[in-house]
């Protein structure tokens, strides 16, 4: 585990970190603060994110507050901070006719590191993302999952302590974003690097992060460890399934609760259960189906989600 | 090497299909090494810059041009060299040869072919395909990414500018036809490197300049070669034509050039038609020294001021 990754350590700080563009406020007064492991920095598109991670990387001075990263100030020390800071963009950047290793190499070597050990670095970051066969094929011949695994590697190259990225499954089927963020998780666990994990779809986040930095519309919605903002939840989901005969059993289902004092919010066929207790919740509901002749599909505990979050929010 | 899913070879790979199978080493580890900062990223840049221009590592269509401006730029030597060593006499000093500072009249079409064609594609693609964004997440800034562009483009420049009166330097020696001792040598060297650089740096400024402008190469192309010869013609037309100040020639990027390279030979230039016929065309000549040297300096403090600005609003944006 590098200095950085120490137990406790703050990775990435703001305070009342501000940045306007005219008159529209992208981020707005943030105090957050990143630890080792993977960080999900969420929110929808225009969020704010990119805007964040431009800032963290002193690319762009805030319009007020301040930031530290690394234990750097980005405005100041702008460029030893880049040195130790790996960063992949969201948007496409490479070169088409370049091969994945040479182009690795030259990042490396930006970077700072010597010409023969990013030589021998950029082959291992290509073998770490699973590109180790296809390392001296052009970058254009590549799918846009293998693309994106290339811009992985290069962040990773150069043995930064903490990586950026950038919405790095955008573009992906759903099967290559698994990959992706398995992959992700694994620099982070066995290779001790810490990441900061752009993107605006909640699953993949709770998937993979153990902290969260949740935007919208550059205000900060949540701050935390993942395992204290998400999981259990208060109440049970009961969902039955939409059957014929008899007739009108999930309306009967609801009534019954509702006549029971349970909280009752329902969506379909679905029915979020709250007022009680998780057994006492468990019970009426099975009492309430037998009586109504309903069958269920699925009867869980809450589960509070990134969306719950947005929408606490919003409210 | 054996785990319990199969067998792996030295370097950690499955040499025996298993669905279970991994790679157990990875290879990747923590580098604990010398990282060389702002300057080795500015090397780095500068090195994979100028193997760009010439095509190194990129298909043979974009090895075609440059090195197609540079055996331009070499075949004339190459011919001096030879009949200088099949007749045996001092061609130079017979006059039957172009002096070294002549022989950039045979350089100019390289020169000029080499910066519109080739010179804008060292900005422009960065810009095209987004690796301006992240070279500036690395320790390069906005100044020391230009500035590892501007000298990748002057010392590829160099290399036609410099090369071929490099290797006419050095065969005429060996030939015995060269420079009088080792401090007239060592004067046609510093004169061969230093309107070398200067030409370089100035056509440079001008290229660059014209290829911050636009994100199509093609339209660079254009610009670079509408300035190199739009230039001439113009003032050309002028001074020549009109009969107008021979300041003028401060905006023909070609003309002023040569007048420096002039200058650090301790030469004038010479007459269009070969003899002073007191046309305006050759009053560049009248042009003091301080003028020239200022002319130049002003080419490449506008084409950086024009670069700058550009790339100030494309980071702003």
């Amino acid at each position: 585990m590098n200095d950085a990754a120490a137990a406790g350590t703050v990775l990435v700080s703001t305070a009342a970190l501000t940045q306007r563009f005219g008159s529209t406020v992208a981020l707005d007064a943030l105090d957050i603060q990143m630890r080792p492991g993977v960080t999900g920095l969420v929110g929808a598109n225009g969020a704010g994110k990119t805007t964040l991670l431009n800032a963290l990387l002193g690319l762009r001075p805030p319009t007020s507050g301040s930031a530290t990263v690394l234990g750097l100030d980005p405005r100041s020390q702008g460029a030893a901070l880049r040195a130790k800071v790996g960063f992949a963009p969201e948007r496409d950047v490479l070169p088409d006719e370049m091969r994945a290793v040479d182009f690795v190499r030259h990042l490396a070597q930006v970077r700072g590191l010597p010409r023969s050990e990013a030589r021998t670095r950029a082959s291992d970051s290509l073998w770490l993302v699973g590109l180790g066969e296809e390392r001296t094929r052009t970058l254009g011949t590549m799918s846009t999952g293998q693309r994106q695994r290339v811009k992985l590697a290069q962040a990773v190259a150069s043995d930064p302590q903490l990586v950026l990225l950038d919405e790095p499954t955008s573009g992906l089927d759903p099967t290559q974003r698994t990959e992706m963020l398995t992959l992700i998780g694994e620099i982070s666990n066995e290779h001790s690097v810490s990441v900061v994990l752009s993107s605006h779809l909640l699953e993949e986040v709770e998937r993979v992060c153990d902290h969260i930095v949740a935007l919208d519309a550059g205000r900060l919605v949540a701050d935390g460890p993942i395992a204290e903002l998400v999981g259990d939840g208060e109440g049970i989901t009961l969902e039955l399934v939409d059957i014929v005969e008899p007739a009108g059993t999930v309306d009967a289902v609801e009534s019954t609760l509702r006549g029971t004092g349970i909280e009752v919010e329902r969506t379909g066929t679905t029915l979020r259960l709250g007022g009680a207790g998780r057994d006492e919740l468990s019970d009426r509901a099975r009492d309430a189906v037998a009586d109504a002749g309903a069958r269920i599909r699925r009867l869980e505990a809450r589960q509070r989600t990134l969306a719950d979050l947005f929408e606490a929010s919003a409210t | 090497m054996n785990d319990a899913t199969g067998t792996t070879d030295v370097r950690g790979q499955a040499t025996e299909a298993d669905d279970a199978a991994r790679i157990l080493d990875q290879r990747y580890r923590p580098y604990a090494g010398v990282r060389h900062g702002l300057a080795g990223a500015m090397r780095a840049l500068v090195g994979s810059s100028v193997r760009f221009t010439l095509g190194f590592g990129r298909p043979a269509r974009h090895k075609f041009l440059p090195w197609l401006a540079v055996v331009v730029a070499l075949v004339p030597a190459i011919v001096f060299v030879g009949i200088a060593t099949v007749l045996d006499i001092d061609l130079i000093s017979e006059n039957i040869l172009p002096e070294y500072h002549q022989y950039y009249g045979f350089i100019e079409l390289a020169l000029f072919f080499f910066c519109g064609i080739v010179v804008p594609e060292i900005l422009v693609a960065d810009r095209r395909n987004g690796m301006l964004s992240l070279y500036l997440s690395t320790p390069l800034r906005l100044w020391s990414y230009l500035a590892s562009k501007a000298a990748a483009v002057t010392a590829t420049l160099a290399v036609i500018t410099v090369g071929p009166l490099l290797f006419l330097l050095v065969a005429f020696t060996v030939e015995g036809s060269g420079p009088d001792g080792l401090g007239d040598w060592l004067t046609v060297l510093v004169r061969i490197l230093g309107s070398g650089i200067a030409i370089a740096a100035t056509i440079t400024a001008a290229s660059l300049a014209i290829s911050s402008l636009t994100d199509r190469r093609a339209f660079a192309v254009i610009g670079v070669i509408l300035l190199l010869l739009g230039s001439q013609l113009v003032t050309g037309v002028l001074v020549e034509v009109a009969e107008m100040d021979p300041r003028i020639y401060a905006f023909n990027l070609g003309e002023i050039g040569d007048a420096l390279k002039d200058r650090i030979f301790g030469v004038g230039p010479p007459s269009p038609l070969g003899e002073d016929d007191g046309s305006p065309g050759l009053r560049i000549s009248e042009l003091s020294t301080l003028f020239v040297v200022a002319a130049n300096a002003a080419w490449v403090v506008a084409g950086a001021a024009v670069v700058w600005w550009r790339y100030r609003r494309i980071e702003a944006g």
